[in-house]
């Protein structure tokens, strides 16, 4: 147990005040729409979804599920934690097609993406998804802090579960997505700041770096420096087919929508900030910072491994990172600690509550129950839901007692079957509701089925994790491939719209030549051609800005690979290897040639966007009253779509 | 209470949520083309 004295209690009361009271202070601004209460009115610089993605990628459990993979894997164990770096291609890919969407959920762009009713059911199913998922997480990450509790102070785990969520719930009640985002940032500093602190608190605890590493070498454990450690092609248990499955898991999910469990999050502060620009780099900065912050907790973690060696429990081991701590921190310090994870604790579950809480408000309640709602029901039964979440939760929570096979579970689910398919609908005009509806129905059938149930049986083996991916996916394909192509494509009118607003990468081929056709957009070749173009466009016209690049490929293809030395990089150099500060360096130099190469060209997207954004929102919100209100469209409404 | 059957419960009440949006979703586009086919015919 660990000894709190009364000026930890200041600190950690002086930080909660300030982290809560900073949230409350936005009250006013939530209540005056559903657009605040939920996305902040769309109207956030970059850097306040930035702190918001790396605070959501912080969840209560992510550092014992960081220690975790790092203590059993050394520093390969960070290709674990590698799966953030969805977000560096989603950057300026998925995130910047969703942004145009001007969908409020995920839910809700499969309503522009799809048609009819397909769409509908797939709006349904993903909304009930959702706000269920949302409710899973709060359950586990408040078991998380109850176990925390229980490891720092011997409370009963029900007390970590249940009052730091209530003390969230009620900014989240009051202030919604304001009070979700503003306070994100007052935590993110404060998370940060615990996170590198308690990491170099730990490394000098084994006597420095050099000592550090003379540690591990002196166990015979100096393959854990090796980030690149492979036990095989195929075989051990890091082998490079997980490695390679690993990443293109990660990275190559970027050009879809929903491959990450975290998307769905993200979707919300991607659709909150003011400009396409802004989201690009809301959702990139978040994710670096998520990465390097990984890191940080590696060094960290290996130095709690030289001072408490082969640890067989994983439940023991997984406590690591908030050992380091609670243990060897200052009288004070302790303190300033324990608000951190607190402040981790109340950014997921503010997150998740105001997230439910919109999938019910907008793609329920809204859009199926009672779609001429004026916008004050609209928060009110937003805070609704949050309350009725909160309950759920606590419900969910205590029913889940191995947090760490929970999460890789869900995350299969997430991720197996409908990969590929969520990246289909992004980037293939000829994928439609019924293809995707399948691979989801399918994927939590066959996922369920392969990893636990019939090796459970015995009819089939344990499968290695690569193997049951690919094996997923193929089944999965087996399902939503057919369903797709023996059914009809969406009214080219539908894709039409959504082509023109979104301006989607991938092959829309014939739904472009349409777009050209009806001149709703201009073609490539009437476009004005420069006598020489330059290898690098640094001046853009809007039309010119809409269409996919070699600037837009050169960052999608530089951007995972910054992240990648970024957050070895930032491991090694703490462990003052040489290779550690190449790495940084190459990674800082490459976010830099990022920005210089893709900016232009954001700035343009933003500018023309902007300007028609205001005409788009007012269609989006047209559409759904006069598809769910009392009256059905004339015929003249309807040719408008 | 034993891993899988927890693992059992829990999938059980995600599918039961995403089926009564789905569900949902089917009741709201009936009534909204069966009001629509009545209006069309008056």
């Amino acid at each position: 147990m660990t000894r709190f004295t009364t000026l930890d209690w200041i600190w950690t009361g002086a930080f909660l005040l300030l982290m809560v009271g900073g949230a409350f202070f936005f009250y006013r601004l939530a209540r005056r729409s559903e657009s605040d209460f939920f996305l902040a009115g769309r109207g956030l610089p970059w850097w306040l979804p930035a702190s918001s993605v790396f605070s959501t990628h912080t969840a209560t459990d992510t550092p014992m599920w960081v220690t975790g993979v790092v203590y059993a894997n050394g520093l390969r164990g960070l290709w674990y934690t590698f799966f953030a770096a969805w977000t560096a291609i989603a950057s300026f890919v998925s995130a910047r097609i969703f942004r145009r969407s001007l969908a409020y959920t995920q839910a809700e762009w499969q309503t522009l993406r799809y048609s009819g009713l397909g769409a509908e059911l797939l709006r349904g199913w993903l909304a009930g998804w959702q706000v269920f998922m949302n409710m899973f997480i709060l359950g586990w990450v408040g078991m998380a802090m109850g176990k925390v509790g229980n490891l720092a102070f011997d409370w009963p785990v029900w007390v970590g579960l249940v009052i730091p969520s209530v003390i969230t719930a009620a900014y989240t009640l009051a202030a919604g997505y304001w009070g979700v985002v503003m306070g994100d940032f007052l935590q993110g500093i404060v998370a940060i700041f615990a996170i590198v602190l308690v990491s170099l608190v730990g490394v000098f605890a084994v006597g420095g770096p050099t000592e550090l590493t003379n540690g591990l070498v002196s166990l015979g454990e100096a393959w854990r420096l090796d980030a690149f450690a492979f036990t095989g092609v195929f075989s051990g248990d890091f082998p490079i087919a997980w490695w390679l499955t690993m990443l293109v898991i990660a990275v190559v999910g970027g050009f879809g929508m929903g491959t990450s469990i975290d998307w769905y999050v993200e979707a919300q502060r991607i659709q909150s900030a003011k400009t396409v620009r802004d989201a690009s780099y809301g959702l990139w900065a978040g994710g670096a910072i998520t990465l390097v912050r990984n890191g940080f907790w590696a060094a960290g973690i290996l130095a709690f491994f030289v001072l408490a060696p082969h640890l067989a429990d994983a439940a023991e081991y997984e406590l690591g990172w908030f050992r380091l701590g609670f243990e060897l921190l200052p009288v004070g310090l302790v303190g300033v600690f324990f608000a951190a994870i607190l402040a981790i604790h109340l950014s997921t579950i503010s997150s998740h509550l105001n997230l439910g809480a919109l999938y019910f408000t907008r793609d329920l309640f809204q859009r199926y129950l009672k779609p001429d709602a004026d916008e004050r029901t609209l928060v009110w039964v937003g805070r609704l839901a949050t309350f009725v979440l909160l309950i759920g939760s606590f419900f969910y929570g205590l029913m889940m007692e191995q947090i760490t096979q929970w999460l890789i579970f869900a995350l299969w689910l997430m991720m197996a079957g409908i990969w590929l398919p969520n990246i289909l609908q992004v980037v293939w005009w000829r994928f439609n509701a019924w293809g995707y509806l399948s691979s989801w129905i399918a994927n939590l059938g066959v996922s369920w089925l392969v990893v636990w149930v019939l090796p459970s049986f015995e009819v089939i083996p344990e499968l290695p994790q690569q193997v049951q991916f690919w094996l997923l996916m193929a089944l999965g394909a087996a399902v939503f491939l057919p369903a797709t192509l023996l059914t009809r494509a969406e009214p080219m009118e539908h894709l039409v719209a959504y082509y023109v607003m979104t301006r989607p990468i991938g092959w829309w081929k014939p739904v472009h030549r349409e777009a050209v056709r009806r001149g709703l957009i201009v073609d490539d070749d009437s476009l004005p051609q420069d006598e020489r173009r330059p290898l690098i466009r640094r001046q853009w016209t809007a039309e010119q800005a809409d269409h996919w690049t070699r600037e837009d490929w050169i960052a999608i293809v530089l951007s995972p690979v910054v992240f990648g030395l970024l957050m070895i990089g930032v491991a090694k150099l703490l462990l003052l290897q040489a290779s550690g500060l190449t790495m940084t360096l190459l990674g800082l130099a490459g976010g830099y040639a990022v920005y210089w190469v893709i900016d232009p060209k954001l700035r343009a997207v933003s500018v023309e966007y902007e300007a028609k954004q205001t005409a788009y929102l007012a269609e989006l919100e047209r559409r759904l009253h006069i598809e769910y209100g009392d009256r059905l469209p004339s015929t003249s409404e309807r040719s408008e779509f | 209470m034993e891993r899988g059957l927890v693992t059992l419960i829990g999938m059980s009440i995600a599918y039961v949520a995403s089926f009564l949006g789905m569900l949902l979703a089917y009741w709201a586009w009936r009534r909204r083309h069966r009001d629509g086919d009545g209006r069309g015919r008056s």
